[in-house]
């Protein structure tokens, strides 16, 4: 059946066993959904099991208990429809360099039973979109890391999905760039595309996330609005900051100063797992 | 329908890689025929033309058609195991293909299937091509070009499954090297390529028919130059072909699935 909600994540848990530690809840209990039109951000440091959460979502992984459901399709009893309105920019480069740019995309929009024919034309009008029509003809090994990273993003824009789903997706990007692949991510969203965004950058959350879920050590601390969540957890007033010994800036709230009252740890703290 | 769906996934990995040929024909050419024609070119005419006449299994015939034979096998062997390993190791590890492509409507069951069809399917070619020279040698029978077929394919995939299970097991590229010297060298050393077996003492013997390669070697003698059919090759092969494309994908899936 289908379901005018993209993508709902019902009491999603999921486990693993670790080597060293034993088993280990990287997902503890996470339910949200993601309505079409809007961007949903995962807000948390490498570790708190965002990445987990994407390859539990995108149907990966499979869910220790808990369910996900994508347009209505149940994404691990019924993969294929699932995912046929899913578009996926993993964490990692997972490119395919046997490949060059534009065979790349043409090759993998026919997974979701898009003909070249199709393809083709899609493939280069994403291209021109993301500013590296002049490297259709290139070998991926060639490009630099943003061009990589937007190429990906590319990718997972060939199906015109329903959901897509990006993994730290500015990671690598000079400023110009990031910026770049915002205003396209806020045309997909106005083009009432649902967009789940997992980021540890502040900003970027801050920036184009209509709510965000603050994520810890696998549990989901609180959703909303980025305001709301500022407004309720820490309040208007400004803040001092020492940003060096002796040099005090004050400045306004953010979500950094959400997540340090939920979790109590900073969004870069350096961690093994994702 | 699920069926049909499934079928339409596996292909379109086979596809994919059937591109990633296409479009490096002359590389995949030369990689993978020069080795099997070399073999030839050293073993069947060049050490053939020094031993002249053997007889194996009450059958007479010259060395350079019983190494033709060999050579089908070790091709197999090697075209379906070095493809699924090192192959499989860069495409699972390095370029994360299998993952990219598991999160589109084909499934990691499907991609699974489609790298070992694929490792297979080129293996299959690869062995075609020595029957060719084989047949336009006269060493083999024309007809040998079709009965070969499907024991070459049966085989590759079973070579393809040992060389995914190794790309699962292996924590790094140089790991591989271990199954490589262990178990395929052994197999291409033993298992009756470059002479038969019964020359071995009887332990040996015994190994060798354990290990699949033997058994395909005896297949692949039986179509090509008419030996003795040995029936315990075939319950042999099945054995070895069921457990380790199980073990492969099951390794495969271990790795890349938590």
């Amino acid at each position: 059946m289908t379901d005018p909600v993209p993508l709902r994540v019902t009491r999603l848990t999921k486990r693993y066993h670790v080597q060293s530690d034993g088993w280990l809840e990287a997902v503890a209990d996470v339910s949200f959904e993601v309505r079409a039109g809007e961007c949903f951000g995962l807000l948390g440091p490498n570790g708190a099991g965002k990445t987990t959460a994407i390859h539990c979502i995108s149907g990966f992984y499979p869910a220790s208990s808990g369910q996900v459901f994508i347009g209505g399709f149940d994404v691990h009893a019924d993969p294929k429809r699932a995912r046929q309105i899913l578009g996926v920019c993993a964490q990692d480069d997972t490119l395919d360099s046997d490949f060059r740019v534009l065979d790349q995309l043409v090759r993998y929009a026919t997974f979701f039973r898009i003909p070249v024919a199709e393809g083709l034309p899609r493939a280069h009008a994403l291209l021109a979109r993301f500013g590296i029509a002049d490297k259709a003809n290139e070998q991926v090994e060639s490009l630099s890391g943003g061009m990589k990273r937007r190429l990906q993003v590319a990718r997972a824009l060939i199906s015109a999905p329903k959901l897509l789903v990006l993994d730290e997706p500015t990671t690598g990007l000079d400023p110009e760039m990031r910026r770049t692949l915002w205003e396209i991510l806020m045309e997909e969203r106005a083009a009432g595309v649902a967009i789940l965004l997992c980021t540890h950058y502040m900003e970027e959350a801050q920036r184009l996330c209509d709510r965000v879920g603050i994520m810890a050590s696998g549990k989901l601390l609180d959703v909303d609005s980025p305001r709301v969540l500022i407004e309720r957890h820490i309040g208007a007033d400004s803040i001092d900051e020492e940003v060096r010994p002796g040099v005090v800036w004050k400045r306004g709230p953010n979500l950094e100063d959400v997540y340090l009252k939920l979790a109590g740890t900073k969004l870069h703290a350096p961690s093994e797992a994702g | 329908m699920r069926t049909l769906d499934s079928v339409w996934g596996v292909r379109c990995v086979w596809l994919r890689y059937f591109d990633v040929f296409r479009k490096s024909l002359t590389y995949y050419l030369v990689t993978t025929f020069s080795e099997p024609v070399l073999y030839l070119l050293a073993f069947g005419l060049g050490v053939g033309s020094l031993i002249g006449a053997l007889k194996v299994n009450g059958t007479v015939l010259s060395y350079r058609s019983f190494v033709f034979a060999g050579i089908l096998g070790q091709t197999v062997l090697f075209q379906g195991f070095y493809e699924a390993s090192y192959g499989g190791f860069v495409r699972m590890y390095y370029q994360k293909i299998f993952t990219a492509m598991a999160v589109t409507p084909i499934t990691l069951s499907e991609v699974l299937w489609g790298e070992l069809l694929w490792d297979a399917t080129k293996s299959t070619v690869a062995a075609e091509v020595v029957v060719l020279i084989g047949v336009a040698t006269r060493d083999f029978p024309p007809v040998a070009l079709l009965a070969v077929l499907p024991v070459a394919f049966v085989s590759s995939l079973l070579f393809a499954g040992m060389g995914l299970t190794v790309a699962a097991r292996s924590r790094s590229i140089d790991e591989i090297s271990y199954p490589q010297y262990l178990l395929v060298f052994p197999m291409f050393l033993f298992c009756g390529v470059f002479y038969p077996i019964e020359q071995l003492p009887a332990v040996l013997q015994w190994f060798a028919w354990v290990l699949p390669l033997t058994s395909v070697n005896s297949l692949m003698r039986t179509l090509t130059l008419g030996l003795p059919f040995q029936v315990q090759s075939v319950p042999i092969l099945a054995a070895w072909l069921l457990v380790l494309v199980a073990y492969a994908r099951r390794s495969m899936y271990g790795r890349l699935v938590k």
